[in-house]
């Protein structure tokens, strides 16, 4: 493995992938892929549900299908991937500090495309009350530990907050003949999509409650229950569950990309953010063609910066 | 597993684990009994992290004593036991008159306790150390010798010292009985009975009715709860000093069982984040763990009068703790009542008339301070009780364990090269990697929950909260213990994450 190159896109997942893609496509000679998970893919492996790939590819497929697909290019092109590997930093030389089974090394980059995708607001960060039993997951972990685990994850569910995540979760345990007592959300909209509101929760008779929240966690062990508030009676009830999903929101993951941020907020010219890590999108195929456009313009900062070098070297 | 012992602990919080520590310096056999499946799980769980001064409570009490001692030593016994330790000094502030009288009570008893470091401060030189404290300060007192320690990495260190020099562990195993015949005590608990020449209850809020198991009521433990929230690391830097505020009118804050006010504290822990809290509440359920609305909102409305621009946005937890206030009880209408105000000094107690039973009722504030020093206090009361003398071969260096973050570059390369797996990052927010949460697990007394290795290595503590992490480290305690997935909890007592049957029953 070397220690330089030209582009370092530092996340596999779909923003990932295509940013590199299309960089390559656009001249980069050689672009690295550093990816925390044993696979490429990202958050896609764990999406075996389809509605995936209509406005990318053309036909709709499931995640994994999708990520499929991505992996499928990247092994017909010249991008290297590093899977198993976590970015611990970026320093203002363009140096990436990266851990793995092998050591810890400093890979050096012209440009850096940062393509992190995003995390789940904990319940924890809402001032609710009550214990803090287990049984209480968010939304997209729970999906990992229901579909790349294989894991069980509990009955009698409730799920607060409406994120597209959520109803997802809602019907993946349904089918599984698990009891959702209900999606509860604290606004007076969907957070999900209508699409998601029909197929994930209609079909399956999940009902959905606006303007409710819960103020309180109960039970010792694993959980037992909540407290529902009905913000517009004022109302608070008791609604035994041994299972919490929450899908309170996602939040861009641009901790590696903080401490290079100018006052303005805005970052040096040779790092890139593209798809969740910059901020979230509805879908992956709108992730997937903002990324496109990142790695041609990270494929076009290079150019530059490669006829700046030459000319100076040349001098 | 032997079932005689010179020594059984009751409790493996802070107390009763430096206890043990202390007991097998004497070459004491000791075995430490703790209900639960972990060490560190009660109230040594969650307090305000501080290693106090000394300039709080009354000169020539042992309280006192042993604070002053245990703060000058800190440095030395966290360097023995490879623990974190961050001296950051404290800024006790007041913004008026009322407070001022205080500051200056709390310097003088300082002086008069020997405490070191410490200065009246005006509002200049406060704001300079302390820019983000409200505007309105009056005066401040300056304690430099303040510090900060994580409890239940102390707790660890102390106990896995402990058991390196020989204490024996035993875990689910609550204590149900004890009786005394012939000089010698029998203990029984839920993993079997056991024989012992003494007993030292560390037993935390129920120290109080392990006593009773053998002897009349003299004081009773009446718990108060204290609120905290946590801030992420993104908040680091805001402040840089422990701050005090404490009540400045204080008539309004004395009565025990209204929601009274501790004022607020604020602590730069040694992970990076911020504590703030505690709320003073009345509690009536010892094993409550719950955080109540009314707690917050003192909380929210302290944080206005002394930090208003605290970056509240960055809170990722809250939690509780219960303070165990001791008060002694007298015999009324054919039950025990409170009398009197609760008991401020540490509650040390031979209710037998000799050391073999040492009860430790009540160790608040500062008891984590203290915690070895109290251990060492019973230690050598017992050594002269038996007349043992200290073992030579008692090895008080327990070395810290490997903190990947913590690393420079060069050194984490070299080893992950002879262990791979500590280049292999688990938890993202507080880049921990597998090897750490592996030594946890093989640590003695080890980790065997998901909170046992967060209270150990970080892992799942941080801004997500083990969102991320959790089912790795599952599936790695699960792996390290030969067990499923699904049997391993969050923190015992029923608390499975993946399901397996045992909660769907």
């Amino acid at each position: 493995m070397r220690d330089a190159y030209d582009l370092i896109v530092i996340g596999g997942g779909p923003a990932g992938i295509t940013g590199a893609l299309t960089a390559v496509e656009c001249g980069v000679e050689d672009v690295l892929i550093i990816e925390r998970g044993d696979r490429l893919g990202g958050i896609l492996n764990q999406c075996t549900h389809s509605g995936f790939g209509m406005a990318y590819f053309g036909e709709e497929m499931t995640g994994t299908e999708f990520a499929g697909r991505l992996r499928e290019r990247i092994k017909g092109s010249k991008v290297e991937a590093m899977t198993g590997s976590m970015v611990l930093g970026i320093s203002e030389d363009r140096t990436v500090i990266v851990s793995n089974e092998s050591g810890c090394a400093r890979l050096h980059a012209r440009a850096v495309i940062l393509a992190t995708g995003c995390r789940e607001r904990p319940l924890s960060s809402l001032q609710v009350t009550g214990t803090r039993p287990s049984g209480v997951f968010e939304a997209g972990a729970a999906q990992k530990m229901l579909n790349l685990g294989g894991y069980d994850i509990g009955d009698d569910i409730v799920v607060l907050g409406s994120g597209d995540v959520g109803l997802v979760v809602a019907r993946c345990l349904a089918q599984r003949g698990r009891r959702v007592i209900g999606v509860f959300e604290i606004r007076d909209i969907c957070g999900g999509s209508d699409k998601n509101r029909t197929e994930c929760l209609d079909f399956y008779g999940i009902p959905l409650y606006f303007r409710h929240t819960v103020t309180r966690i109960h039970g010792d062990g694993r959980i037992s229950g909540v407290t529902m508030k009905d913000l517009d009676s004022g109302e608070e009830r008791f609604i035994p569950c041994k299972t919490l999903i929450t899908s309170l929101g996602l939040v861009p993951e641009r901790e590696l990309v903080e401490p290079l941020e100018y006052e303005n907020g805005s970052l040096p010219e040779w790092l890139f953010t593209c798809g969740d890590a910059r901020t979230v999108h509805d879908t992956v195929d709108a992730v997937a063609f903002e990324a496109e456009e990142t790695g041609a313009a990270a494929a076009e900062f290079l150019r530059e910066a490669l006829t700046n070098e030459r000319f100076y070297s040349f001098q | 597993m032997r079932t005689e012992y010179d020594a059984a602990v009751i409790g493996a919080g802070l107390l009763g684990c430096f206890a043990a520590r202390e007991l097998v310096r004497y070459g004491l056999h000791t075995v430490v009994l703790e209900e639960r499946e972990d060490i560190c799980t009660g109230i040594s769980r969650a307090n305000s992290a501080i290693v106090y001064t000394g300039c709080d409570t009354k000169p020539g009490t042992i309280k006192t004593e042993m604070c002053v001692r245990a703060n000058r030593g800190f440095d030395d016994l966290c360097r023995e036991l490879g623990v974190r330790f961050s001296r950051c000094g404290s800024l006790m502030i007041c913004f008026g008159s009322g407070g001022l009288e205080v500051l200056k009570k709390k310097y003088d008893q300082g002086l008069k306790n020997g405490v070191q470091g410490i200065r009246m401060l005006g509002p200049e030189e406060t704001y300079e150390m302390e820019p983000h404290l409200a505007s309105g300060i009056m005066a401040s007192l300056y304690a430099e010798g303040t510090g900060t320690v994580l409890p239940w990495e102390l707790c660890c260190a102390a106990a896995e010292n402990a058991a390196a020099n020989g204490a024996e562990f035993r875990f689910d195993s609550r204590v149900t009985g004890v009786t005394r015949s012939a000089g010698e005590y029998t203990i029984r608990t839920t993993s079997g009975d056991i024989r012992t020449r003494s007993v030292i209850d560390c037993a935390g809020l129920f120290a109080d009715e392990i006593q009773e198991m053998l002897f009349e009521p003299t004081v009773r433990l009446f718990p108060k709860r204290g609120d905290y929230y946590v801030l992420d690391t993104k908040a680091q830097g805001y402040i840089s000093h422990v701050i005090f505020h404490e009540p400045e009118d204080k008539k309004k804050s004395d009565e025990f069982d209204k929601g009274g006010d501790k004022g607020l504290t604020l602590v730069p822990t040694v992970e990076g984040n911020i504590l703030v809290g505690p709320s003073n509440m009345p509690a009536d359920d010892k094993r409550s763990r719950a955080t109540e609305r009314d707690g917050f909102e003192l909380l929210d409305r302290r944080i206005s009068e002394v930090v208003p621009d605290l970056p509240m946005r960055h809170m990722i937890r809250s939690f509780s703790s219960l303070r165990p206030n001791p008060f002694n009880v007298e015999l009324s209408g054919g039950g025990y009542v409170r009398s009197g105000k609760s008991i401020s000094n540490f509650t040390i107690m031979e209710p037998g008339g000799d050391p073999s039973f040492l009860s430790f009722i009540g160790i608040k504030t500062p008891g984590m301070t203290c915690a070895q020093q109290l251990g060492r206090y019973a230690a050598e009361k017992l050594a002269a009780y038996f007349g043992a003398e200290e073992d030579p071969r008692f090895d008080p260096v327990r070395s810290a364990p490997v903190r990947m973050a913590d690393l420079p570059l060069s050194e984490r390369d070299a080893i992950i090269k002879t262990r791979p797996d500590y280049g292999r990052i688990v938890c993202r927010c507080r880049g921990v990697s597998e090897g750490e949460i592996i030594d946890a697990i093989k640590s003695v007394p080890g980790a065997v929950t998901a909170d046992g290795i967060k209270r150990r290595t970080g892992a799942g503590g941080g801004r997500c909260q083990g969102g991320f992490c959790t089912q790795k480290t599952i599936e790695i305690l699960a792996r390290e213990l030969g067990c499923r997935p699904e049997d391993i909890t969050k923190d015992g007592c029923g608390s499975y994450i993946l399901t397996g049957g045992e909660t769907d029953a």
